[in-house]
């Protein structure tokens, strides 16, 4: 009865609709790439632009030129690095952990959920920062992050679901229960491990908030509260940076999107190649409850 | 129960090695979660720096008869519901609608095309996006370009306040709204594909299957999302605020959780009356959240807890 449907009319506004959202969420993007490799007098002429008349790369040596961007980059990349691990190791011990049937189980949970519905605030969380001696630290950019409750409950409902006889004989064989983490249960998860690091490690690349709240050192300053001052106000970044360059034209808005491309860039070439483990990870808690 | 406290006894000592892996994840929750609670007090105190939080005096409730006698306050309360019942009301239905829609599109492969530069915005910061936005939304920006060629003249989109509620709604669904789309996408792909193959037998059109079938089977999820929604609209989004608003807008974008940051970190800053701000919203929020919770799971699906 398996008739292959023709191709209605219907199907071509379902067609055209599609296409139309996809070109506005990309063409912003394209139009960014181009503003940060054209030369200020074509801009001028036309800001919406369909193809470049001119490339040139002047930005870019302007952005490349001035150390913030750069220091900003290190940082981030310390981040980004250090905060991923740290992250999946408490969310690996705690989703573990919580999945045996411990006493106290119970009261642990609830003390994790409560976290999620009431916070202390914006003032408090300052004051103890400030306590612990971490303004100005990079650390606090990593410390404070610990784990996301989703992702332990999506990684706890995984361990869940690893059959126990594969415990139970390498607890007979005398294993205590780190060996059986990490040398059974973790390499029979590498798929939702690589997803989860993917997540905390962009949450980190993007890493701004703490930066602005406690980071005013502009040696570590992470890159995209660089990136947010220079979008801000692009004049400030300009200043430090005209006088090196002083044969180069200003062109602002050059600057700011190739600031704003320079920023993404890992995001945009890791994404279209790992895009199954970045749109798996929400559907496996989601569609399990 | 002698007996009882030995099973206990030997139960955790059995698991210590359970235990000691709950360590980090505890200590990390101690330190950065509760102790900032202990810090609440605040609220009802008048900060002095050298006393520190436990030192400053008790003053009872007035910080908290301060920021309701504060316009400032009641507006950035009422911007906070209006901008999330906003992005709920115009917003929320368009992640159903492109899930829907992308579930009828026939070509596999240009399907996945679409879906990888639907959900590509939502990894990015609002940082990025803010500054795309600028860009292309300024008035000299591209768009503004566009419209002039067209003959329609410039429009002010980041300085005005009849727009500027609803570039935070579509530039929310614009970065969020493939993402949404992802779990809808999932729930479709669990419904049994011979319900559909039987409709077809029955000579249902593509508008019945959408109405008797599709829907049926992703609406507990919408719901489930609609909930919790509905649970969190005292947080109208920070992040997205507060790289796009400036001051023109004050008046129709401040929510609560940006004036909570320009009151602490600006002007003079009063810790007591920040920190009452804070915890108003927070139990505002808190309650908003267990109703959903309770809710949720009447629909008879696991809420949070």
């Amino acid at each position: 009865m398996m008739t292959k449907r023709k191709f209605t009319v219907v199907d071509i506004i379902i067609l055209i609709l599609l296409t139309i959202f996809g070109l506005a969420v990309l063409y912003p993007f394209y139009n960014a790439i181009l503003v940060s490799l054209v030369p200020q007098h074509v801009y001028a002429e036309s800001p919406f632009m369909l193809w470049p008349d001119e490339i040139t790369l002047d930005a870019y040596k302007q952005v490349f030129n001035d150390q913030t961007l750069i220091n900003g980059m290190k940082t981030t990349v310390i981040v980004t690095f250090l905060g991923t691990v740290y992250n999946m190791l408490i969310t690996i011990l705690t989703s573990y952990a919580l999945t045996k049937d411990i006493p106290g189980r119970k009261f642990i949970n609830y003390l994790i959920l409560f976290t999620m519905f009431f916070s202390g605030g914006l003032i408090p969380y300052y004051l103890l920062i400030k306590n612990l001696g971490l303004i100005n630290n990079i650390l606090v950019m990593v410390l404070p992050m610990g784990f996301n409750i989703m992702y332990m409950i999506v990684l706890r409902s995984f361990f869940n679901d690893i059959p126990d006889a594969l415990e139970e004989s390498a607890k007979i064989d005398g294993a205590n229960d780190f060996i059986i983490l990490f040398k059974i249960i973790l390499p029979l998860s590498l798929p939702i491990l690589a997803t989860l690091s993917l997540y905390y490690g962009v949450n980190r690349w993007n890493e701004w908030y703490h930066g602005m709240l406690f980071i005013t050192s502009p040696d570590i300053m992470p890159l995209q509260l660089v990136l947010r001052n220079i979008v801000q106000d692009a004049s400030k970044f300009l200043q430090g940076n005209t006088a090196a360059m002083a044969n180069v034209e200003t062109f602002s808005e050059g600057i700011q999107m190739a600031s704003v491309v320079t920023t993404m860039f890992p995001i945009m070439m890791l994404y279209p190649f790992l895009q199954r483990y970045f749109l798996s990870g929400l559907t496996l808690g989601a569609v399990k409850s | 129960m002698k007996a009882k406290i030995n099973n206990l006894l030997s139960s955790i000592f059995e698991h210590k090695y359970i235990y000691l892996m709950l360590v980090p994840g505890l200590a990390f929750l101690l330190v950065f979660k509760y102790f900032p609670m202990y810090g609440i007090q605040l609220a009802f105190k008048r900060y002095m720096l050298n006393e520190g939080i436990t030192g400053s005096p008790w003053i009872g409730l007035e910080n908290f008869l301060y920021i309701w006698s504060e316009p400032a306050f009641w507006r950035a309360f009422k911007n906070t519901i209006v901008i999330s019942l906003m992005k709920l009301g115009l917003g929320f239905p368009i992640g159903i609608i492109l899930a829907l829609l992308i579930n009828e599109l026939k070509m596999k492969k240009y399907r996945r095309f679409l879906q990888t530069i639907y959900t590509f915005p939502h990894f990015l910061s609002w940082v990025i996006v803010s500054g795309i936005i600028f860009n292309f939304l300024g008035n000299t920006g591209a768009l503004n370009s566009l419209l002039e060629n067209l003959g329609l003249g410039q429009i002010n989109f980041l300085m005005n306040k009849g727009i500027f509620r609803y570039l935070l709604v579509y530039s929310e669904v614009w970065k969020e709204a493939g993402w949404s789309t992802i779990l809808y996408l999932a729930a479709i792909a669990g419904i049994d594909p011979t319900l559909y193959e039987a409709a077809t037998v029955d000579g249902a059109n593509r508008w019945h299957k959408i109405k008797y079938i599709t829907w049926p089977g992703i609406q507990n999820i919408v719901v489930i999302m609609f909930i919790m929604t509905v649970g969190s609209i005292m947080v109208a989004g920070f992040n997205q605020v507060f790289n796009l608003y400036n001051e023109v807008v004050y008046d129709v974008g401040d929510i609560i959780s940006t004036y909570v940051y320009r009151i602490s970190f600006q002007q003079a800053p009063d810790y007591g009356v920040s920190t009452a701000v804070g915890l108003f919203n927070g139990v505002v929020n808190f309650m908003l959240l267990m109703i959903a919770n309770t809710v949720a799971k009447k629909f008879g699906k696991s809420g949070i807890i």
